[in-house]
């Protein structure tokens, strides 16, 4: 697999793009009227936090611990179930939820393995764009949380609903959300806040997509991949058994 | 109060007039969802109840998802039913039903609605399009002749939405014909709209499927053709919303314990466990496919998926019956098992596109090849034919076959009704006589499993629609044959394998092992009407209305747990526990079966009003004129049974015929046991007050088809 399949080859500005990617031609008119109004939305958004920390705008690259805790995913064993994004949404807000997953299980039916499925999981990148990009201050409702094994999560009560961490995540489709329901962001944060889940979530704790995938297809570790590419955050999790069912480990 | 698990809404279609409408889903509630939601709006809103073809414009067709659709609910989540006068039997075609899994009652459900009634008859093709609450009635015309696969990629590029995976999130607000909002945001999403549709078979048969994605059909009950006749194309559904549950934490505890208890493991498998729930995902697919590049894929939710999707470019997510009705012709021309896959797989995407019901075509396309063999059918024949029969086997047949079927045409104009209205237009009913043509019960095609042999199949089938295709039980016949054939060990023998099963049995055969006794002594008994009873009414309810899905539950047995028990009913994992985590409910297991026998009962009334009397209630003649004998290479037909003494054992029930009396004194227990009159077979005032379905009296009063109560 290209390493930078999933990245974005363009980084547009956060507050026109707002991590939005409509499909087809045809929708281009209603999107870019659509877009024009995020931006300007956004542009007022941006504004009054720059108005707050005018060198907001100016910030150098902020330097972030690293997690230490990832999510890897083997894309060619997903069985396209969804059970990993009903139990993710299920255990962070007792709703179940494909748009309110952390985790994005996308299938084409009509396309053939092992391009049928892609598992957009949420890398806790090293640089953070999407923690480097938020604006609240004085404290970033987007950021790494130390009590969690630096984490990157996004605390909803800071949250201004601005969605630049939307527009920063540099993965299609982006890692982070969009609730329209309470006008904030979200994004994975490994399950530590996680109320309905019934364990103790967070690195070194249970993540609901991994406890759940009833085929094993999503694994935690502690050690970061090498690279920032969905390549690195791809593993093969099949092994003997999945040769014995009759399908390829390679 | 939250009404946990439904989305609230149903959208009520009326296609002659172009209007969507919506109710309210709690008034509803009592019925659970699928079946039972559907049998309630048809009562209410088919207005003419005596139709006898599923293609009259007053038919109502309703397609309705349940509480645990898009909760995560384990081999649950992702089914749907669809409920309505059918197509393509003999006679009277019944008020029946039919299912799918994949997505779309879950993405239906994020959309915020449980149910979709359709009504009345567009005046041109049309399609529905369903973004959240917006619905919708677009112009079908450029969809109407493609193919079920055409048409729902047509669609994605109608609406907007891009084909692939790695694609961004997609705002509904900026699709394309959005509706104009005032304020607020519409949602986002990653996914493909979820899109059910008809192919041609469906435009011009009797024989039509509904198909959702690559291979998710409906296919019995001829719904496919009903969409037709309303000129009903496809409905599309996206949603980016979210369904609320009671006690998510009990959800997420019950999934786990599923999977931990009663689910094989990856790490250390038993590849021969016995269960339904409980072994690891494998394709049911009954052609070898040549390739190893490939997945398991699943309906949402599912905790073992049973299709598959490879590198080859055909084949992807059919499994089961459609693969497998062809190998018997196509082995004849391949000269590889590989190649027979490959023929097989690339038969099953004809029918995927097509749009046809592909159980017709198991035990019809045998006849037709007898008839070819005795000279009655091919070019220049009585029945005149001119498909290349000497190709039998190969796909350029296979897809000449498929689409003379399909769009009516060469020997699919007579057989457009059915085959059995077919058979009769030849001058052929002596082949219901003799068995060369194996539709055993209304018309409808024998499933493979035949009711001389198989007793709950076969009375399940003729004292409900159609083939009944509930394999609550069968799993053990298929478990113990394929072992013997493949000299696999026998994991539970047949006293402690009825005796485990039994115990969960409650209400009606609690405990009561000789349910399961099929010997010829046994097979006209009181106990098995009660196994017939009770897998009737816990599909009415768990399977066909919470949609519990037919292949994983009920669990019974399970040689994962220590003490063989399955899911089913258990206090960690039953079906029952998930429902009430969901809805916030108090269910048991029992009261499900009883809500079951309510649903049953309904369709009880609905088929009386339809012309259903005890008199017809009766198997294809060979049923009971001959004998199931067929080559056996081993040992096939093995149930439990007991002997003279009263010992146990796996016997096989080939050989032997159903006796026309023993089945008639069947009936009047079965009748009996469900309060109908044993006379008549209609329903009682008396049961329908108990069961609460006095609403149903009085038709059934004014059409002079109430049931009376005969001394026993």
């Amino acid at each position: 697999m290209d390493d930078d399949r999933g990245r974005r080859a363009d980084l547009m500005p956060a507050a026109v793009d707002s991590g939005l990617r409509a499909g087809g031609a045809g929708a281009a008119s209603a999107r870019s009227d659509m877009a024009r109004r995020r931006f300007l939305i956004g542009v007022a958004t941006v504004g009054m936090a720059a108005a707050v920390r005018p060198q907001l705008l100016l910030a150098d690259t902020l330097v972030i611990p690293n997690a230490e805790g990832f999510l890897l995913v083997d894309m060619k064993k997903c069985q396209g179930c969804g059970t990993c994004m009903m139990m993710c949404s299920l255990a962070h807000t007792g709703e179940a939820s494909y748009s309110l997953s952390r985790i994005q299980i996308q299938q084409d039916s009509f396309a053939s393995w092992p391009n049928d499925i892609h598992m957009a999981q949420c890398h806790q990148c090293p640089d953070a764009p999407c923690v480097q990009v938020c604006p609240v201050t004085p404290v970033k409702a987007n950021k790494p949380n130390p009590k969690f094994g630096n984490v990157r999560m996004i605390d909803q009560d800071l949250c201004i609903g601005c969605q630049m961490c939307i527009g920063a995540c540099p993965f299609i489709p982006s890692r982070i959300q969009w609730n329209p329901g309470i006008g904030r962001s979200q994004k994975c944060d490994l399950c530590v806040d996680t109320p309905h889940l019934g364990a103790k979530g967070g690195p070194g704790g249970v993540q609901a997509c991994v406890q759940s995938c009833p085929v094993g297809a999503i694994a935690f570790t502690r050690d970061m991949p090498k690279t920032n590419t969905e390549a690195s955050y791809t593993k093969d999790l099949r092994g003997p058994v999945w040769k014995k069912l009759g399908m390829t480990t390679e | 109060m939250a009404l946990y698990g439904y989305a609230g809404k149903i959208l009520r279609l009326d296609l002659t007039n172009r209007k969507a409408m919506v109710l309210d889903t709690e008034r509803y509630k009592s019925w659970g969802g699928g079946h039972g939601l559907g049998a309630a709006l048809f009562w209410e809103f088919c207005k003419d109840k005596t139709i006898k073809d599923g293609r009259h414009p007053a038919n109502v067709c309703c397609v309705a998802a349940s509480a645990v659709c898009g909760t995560g609910v384990p081999s649950a989540t992702g089914r749907t039913e669809v409920v309505g006068v059918g197509v393509g039997y003999d006679g009277i075609n019944w008020f029946t039903r039919s299912g799918f899994g994949g997505r779309f009652s879950t993405m239906l459900k994020y959309a915020g609605w449980d149910a979709i009634v359709i009504e009345g008859k567009a005046d041109k093709p049309v399609w529905i399009d369903i973004r959240n609450e917006s619905v919708v009635i677009r112009d079908a015309s450029g969809l109407w002749g493609k193919d079920t696969w055409a048409t729902q990629l047509d669609i994605w590029k109608l609406i907007g939405i891009e084909t692939g995976t790695h694609t961004g999130w997609v705002a509904l607000d900026d699709l394309k014909d959005a509706p104009k909002r005032e304020s607020g945001d519409a949602g986002r999403t990653t996914q493909k709209p979820a899109i059910v549709a008809i192919g041609p078979a469906g435009e011009k048969s009797g024989h039509g499927a509904l198909i959702h994605d690559a291979g998710n059909g409906a296919g019995q009950g001829g719904f496919g053709s009903v969409w037709g006749s309303k000129n009903l194309k496809a409905i599309s559904v996206i949603g980016t919303g979210s369904v609320k549950v009671a006690n998510p934490m009990a959800l997420i505890q019950a999934r786990q314990a599923l999977k931990t208890k009663y689910i094989t493991s990856y790490e250390a498998p038993d590849f021969r466990q016995w269960s339904r729930v409980g072994g690891l995902a494998k394709p049911l697919t009954q052609a070898p496919i040549p390739t190893e590049d490939r997945r398991p894929q699943a309906c949402q939710g599912c905790v073992n998926g049973c299709r598959s999707r490879s590198n080859l470019g055909y084949g992807n997510e059919s499994a089961c019956q459609e693969t497998f009705w062809y190998n018997e012709f196509a082995q004849k021309v391949a000269k590889s098992p590989n190649e027979m896959g490959e023929l097989s797989l690339k038969v099953a995407d004809l029918c995927q596109k097509y749009g046809i019901n592909t159980f017709v075509l198991q035990p019809g396309l045998p006849w037709l090849e007898h008839l070819h063999e005795a000279g009655l059918l091919g070019p220049g024949k009585k029945i005149p034919s001119s498909l290349p029969w000497e190709k039998l086997g190969t796909l350029e047949f296979a897809e000449k076959f498929v689409r003379a079927l399909a769009t009516g045409t060469d020997i699919g104009r007579d057989l457009a009704d059915g085959f059995v209205p077919g058979a009769r237009k030849w001058g052929r009913e002596v082949d219901l006589r003799t068995g060369a043509l194996q539709f055993s019960y209304w018309g409808c095609a024998e499933h493979g499993y035949d009711p001389r042999a198989e007793l709950e199949w076969g009375y399940g089938s003729i004292m409900g629609d159609r083939d009944t295709n509930t394999h609550c039980f069968n799993f053990m016949f298929t478990t113990v044959s394929a072992a013997l054939a493949y000299a696999l060990p026998i994991r539970v023998d047949a006293k402690e394998l009825v005796e485990i099963q039994a115990r969960k049995l409650v209400p009606y055969a609690k405990d009561r092992p000789e349910v399961f006794d099929f010997s010829d002594r046994n097979m006209y008994s009181e106990a098995v009407a009660q196994l017939v009873r009770w897998q009737q009414h816990y599909c009415r309810f768990w399977k066909n209305s919470a949609l519990f899905c037919d292949l994983k539950w009920p669990d019974l047995i399970n040689t994962n747990t220590p003490n063989l028990e399955g899911a089913t009913g258990s206090d960690d994992a039953g079906e029952h526990v998930f429902w009430n985590a969901v809805t916030g409910d108090k269910l048991s297991l029992a009261d499900g079966i009883r809500l079951g026998r309510r649903i049953w009962n309904l369709d009880n009334a609905i088929w009386t009003l339809q012309g259903r009397h005890r008199d017809i209630v009766q198997f294809a003649p060979y049923i009971y004129d001959t004998k199931y004998e067929k080559n056996e290479l081993f040992p096939f037909y093995m149930w439990p049974c007991r002997d003279e003494k009263g010992n146990w054992a796996y016997t096989d029930l080939m050989g032997r015929s159903i006796d026309r009396k023993g089945f008639e004194a069947w009936k009047t227990t079965f009748y009996r046991l469900e309060g109908w009159d044993t006379k008549t077979g209609w329903p009682t005032e008396r049961t329908l007050a108990e069961l609460d379905l006095g609403f149903v009296v009085d038709a059934l009063k004014s059409a002079g088809r109430l049931g009376k109560e005969r001394a026993a």
